[in-house]
């Protein structure tokens, strides 16, 4: 649905985006991950056309995109804020009427989104008397007022505590089945594994990993099990133990590395005999292992 | 263009409907005559208290005591160390020493009071001796009063401006009786208001992005608004707020001054039933007359179109300028080193307003009146004093040219610096912003 396509980007001084190509499906959630500085934010606000790429091009639907795409975007930037001296109503009927929203329509969509977010009904309330948790919800629901079809978020959970930042996820999930296509940056990595189905990892302005979250799991995973037992295990030549902690009495939990790509049937087998297993699973390093480790590799490039 | 229309709304709404803004405009217009009518008040009860003033006269000019304002001279014979005395317990305002003058080639007189007395009271001293010398003198050179007095001569002179009439015949001109009092007051009121008006509005708009931008709605807003037409959209809201509030003081001070004539009107016909006030009221009606008379030969519509003009011109010329300002720092304190350069021409607008009074037609006026940073305060006091067309249509394009140039540039680095924060920013950053290609 969208393609970027060798965005490059300098500010006075410094580069901020160093060539990045990324590609993102229809009816899907993207995560653009990233330390803080990479480049994400810049990278959103060249999509959002807020400021201009140096080089490259962005693509929406096959063709480059205009002004007229980016207003039906739904935008929900890193610095956000509301406007303290208004009422929530008006504030959305504004943000409503900049995204060519009738009144009718504005306040329709509101009265919906409030339910979906579990919040009685605002539209009367002053916004200097909201707490930022609720305050997050408005900007949220400014975001997808006019039902935009591409949805891009920078940091949207910051802010939220974790009861609210589920009831996020879990629209941002529904949206998506309904064919909406999500991107959203963060450099907290624990929400990427549920929601993401591809991502982006960008350091020091430039690209370093991109591609389907599972694929990009199985590409990282290191041959590594973790076993539940309830003797000590041996040595054995097939594979090395990386460690063993005691959960209690009787039981242990080790991470056991395969040696020479030998199959895991036949530790199973080398280990069956004199211990009983609990639980024995292949360790999938999530995206935060996957995040550090690419991170610290940039950093040796350097 | 719909867009502006929406941030036009909101800014022009958000203020206009604020209850500060509603007591502002309504209650400034009486502020003024209440602090004259405060003045008057502090002044006449001034005049209760009379100030004792013993003269030490070596002269034998004051024989009787002297009153003027609500000082009273009399004749005194203590001797000076007793009335020093007085004068530190405030008994008596201050003591008048008068040496022995030869009245041809008189000496200065000595005046001793705890605190300094003011130019006018010493205007009045002098005045007073002066008068005594000079009846003295009559006395001696043997003149007679009465032939004295026929020559005293006083002349006012009229001013009348020249103006070509759009009488039928078209050859004929028309003469309107002026008055530079008025000219130079009217100068000094428009002059006066545009200032306030710029500065006043000018530090709104640079609070209104200020606050967008610390407040972080800024961001959320661009992505559906090019920043050009947010910045536009908000110096024409804060403009339009501006324009409200000087018209709705227009129309009052037009209805008010409609109400006074009527009530001057009204009252001719029933002073006549009230004989005793009836020279007293044909006195402040004659007064008010001739004040309208003069008022009618100005023309008033055209100086309120001209001002509407030049209100709009000079409020956009340094709206633009503040509101890059404000997008370009983080804080007001920041915003002060910046607002000072761009405040210069405004505060030295005003203080060239009494050259520009005075000397209305030369070269300094002239230029000053042009100048567009200058121009919407300067032409606006010189203009009661009657400007060459010419003058005003060139000053007028001139402006309207500074300040589509100054709308482009301030469009140029606000686009940069609403979506920047934490830098320091100097001249040198501001002009990087400014010729920045790609933003």
């Amino acid at each position: 649905m969208l393609s970027v396509k060798n965005i490059s980007k300098s500010y006075v001084g410094h580069k901020a985006l160093d060539n990045i190509s990324i590609d993102i499906k229809k009816s899907s959630i993207f995560g653009l991950l990233g330390p803080n500085g990479a480049g994400k934010t810049s990278l959103i606000r060249i999509i959002n056309q807020i400021i201009n790429q140096d080089n490259g091009e962005i693509y929406l639907n096959g063709r480059p995109i205009n002004y007229n795409d980016v207003r039906k975007i739904g935008y929900m930037p890193e610095e956000r804020g509301l406007y303290k001296k208004m009422k929530v109503g008006d504030f959305l009927l504004f943000m409503g009427k900049l995204k060519g929203l009738n009144r009718n329509h504005c306040i329709d969509s509101a009265k919906h989104w409030f339910e979906n977010l579990d919040v009685s009904n605002w539209w009367n309330k002053n916004i200097e008397d909201l707490s930022k948790g609720m305050s997050q919800k408005v900007q949220f629901i400014s975001t997808v007022l006019h039902d935009p079809d591409l949805i891009i978020l920078d940091e949207p959970f910051s802010g939220f505590d974790p009861v609210n930042a589920n009831l996020v996820k879990s629209n941002l999930m529904r949206l998506k089945d309904e064919g909406k296509t999500i991107i959203f940056s963060t450099h907290r990595m624990e929400s990427v594994d549920e929601l993401c189905d591809q991502l982006a990892m960008i350091n020091n302005s430039r690209k370093i990993l991109d591609g389907d979250t599972e694929q990009i799991k199985m590409k990282y995973k290191s041959d590594n099990y973790l076993i539940v037992h309830d003797k000590k295990l041996k040595k054995d030549p097939t594979y090395s133990i990386v460690k063993t902690d005691k959960v209690s009495e009787g039981i242990y939990e080790s991470e056991v590395d395969l040696m020479n790509k030998k199959s895991y049937k036949n530790l199973f087998k080398v280990i069956s005999d004199y211990t009983q297993i609990i639980s024995f699973k292949e360790k999938i390093p999530n995206m935060n292992d996957i995040f550090i480790m690419k991170v610290k590799e940039g950093g040796r490039d350097e | 263009m719909s867009k502006v229309w929406i941030i036009f709304e909101r800014e022009y709404l958000q203020r206009v409907l604020k209850k500060s803004f509603i007591l502002s405009t309504l209650l400034t217009p009486m502020i003024f005559p209440l602090f004259i009518f405060i003045a008057v008040l502090l002044i006449e009860s001034d005049e209760q208290e009379i100030r004792r003033i013993p003269v030490l006269d070596n002269s034998g000019l004051i024989e009787d005591s002297v009153s003027f304002g609500n000082n009273s001279m009399y004749p005194s014979n203590s001797d000076i160390n007793s009335l020093q005395e007085d004068v530190l317990n405030g008994k008596i305002y201050g003591v008048l020493v008068i040496p022995d003058i030869d009245i041809y080639k008189p000496d200065a007189i000595n005046f001793y009071s705890k605190n300094v007395p003011s130019g006018d009271f010493v205007n009045d001293v002098e005045n007073i001796i002066e008068n005594k010398i000079k009846d003295r003198k009559i006395k001696d050179l043997k003149i007679e009063k009465s032939s004295l007095d026929k020559l005293e001569t006083r002349i006012d002179m009229d001013t009348y401006s020249v103006e070509e009439t759009s009488n039928s015949d078209g050859s004929e001109m028309g003469v309107n009786k002026s008055s530079s009092t008025l000219a130079f007051g009217l100068g000094y009121f428009n002059g006066f208001l545009i200032y306030m008006f710029v500065f006043i509005y000018g530090s709104f708009i640079l609070q209104s992005v200020l606050d967008e931008k610390t407040s972080k709605v800024v961001e959320v807003i661009v992505s559906s608004v090019k920043p050009i037409q947010l910045m536009m959209g908000k110096v024409l809201g804060v403009g339009a707020v501006a324009f409200t509030q000087i018209s709705i003081w227009i129309i009052l001070g037009f209805s008010i001054s409609t109400l006074t004539s009527l009530y001057f009107g009204i009252d001719t016909i029933d002073s006549s039933q009230i004989p005793v006030n009836q020279e007293e009221i044909s006195q402040s009606k004659e007064m008010v007359a001739g004040f309208y008379e003069l008022f009618s030969s100005i023309d008033v519509y055209k100086i309120i179109f001209i001002f509407l003009i030049y209100f709009t011109g000079g409020f956009f010329l340094y709206g633009a300028f503040f509101a890059a300002i404000g997008s370009a720092v983080d804080n007001l304190q920041d915003a002060s080193q910046f607002t000072l350069p761009i405040s210069l021409p405004i505060i030295a607008s005003l203080m060239f307003m009494s050259v520009i009074l005075e000397n209305p037609e030369s070269n300094a006026s002239i230029f000053l009146s042009m100048f567009p940073f200058t121009s919407p305060i300067l032409m606006m006091a010189r203009l009661p004093f009657g400007v060459p067309d010419w003058q005003l249509l060139l000053s007028i394009l001139l402006l309207l040219v500074f300040v589509l140039f100054a709308l482009w540039f301030a469009g140029r680095i606000y686009r940069v610096g609403i979506l920047t924060s934490g830098s320091k920013i100097t001249y040198k950053l501001l002009w990087k912003w400014f010729v920045m290609k790609n933003y």
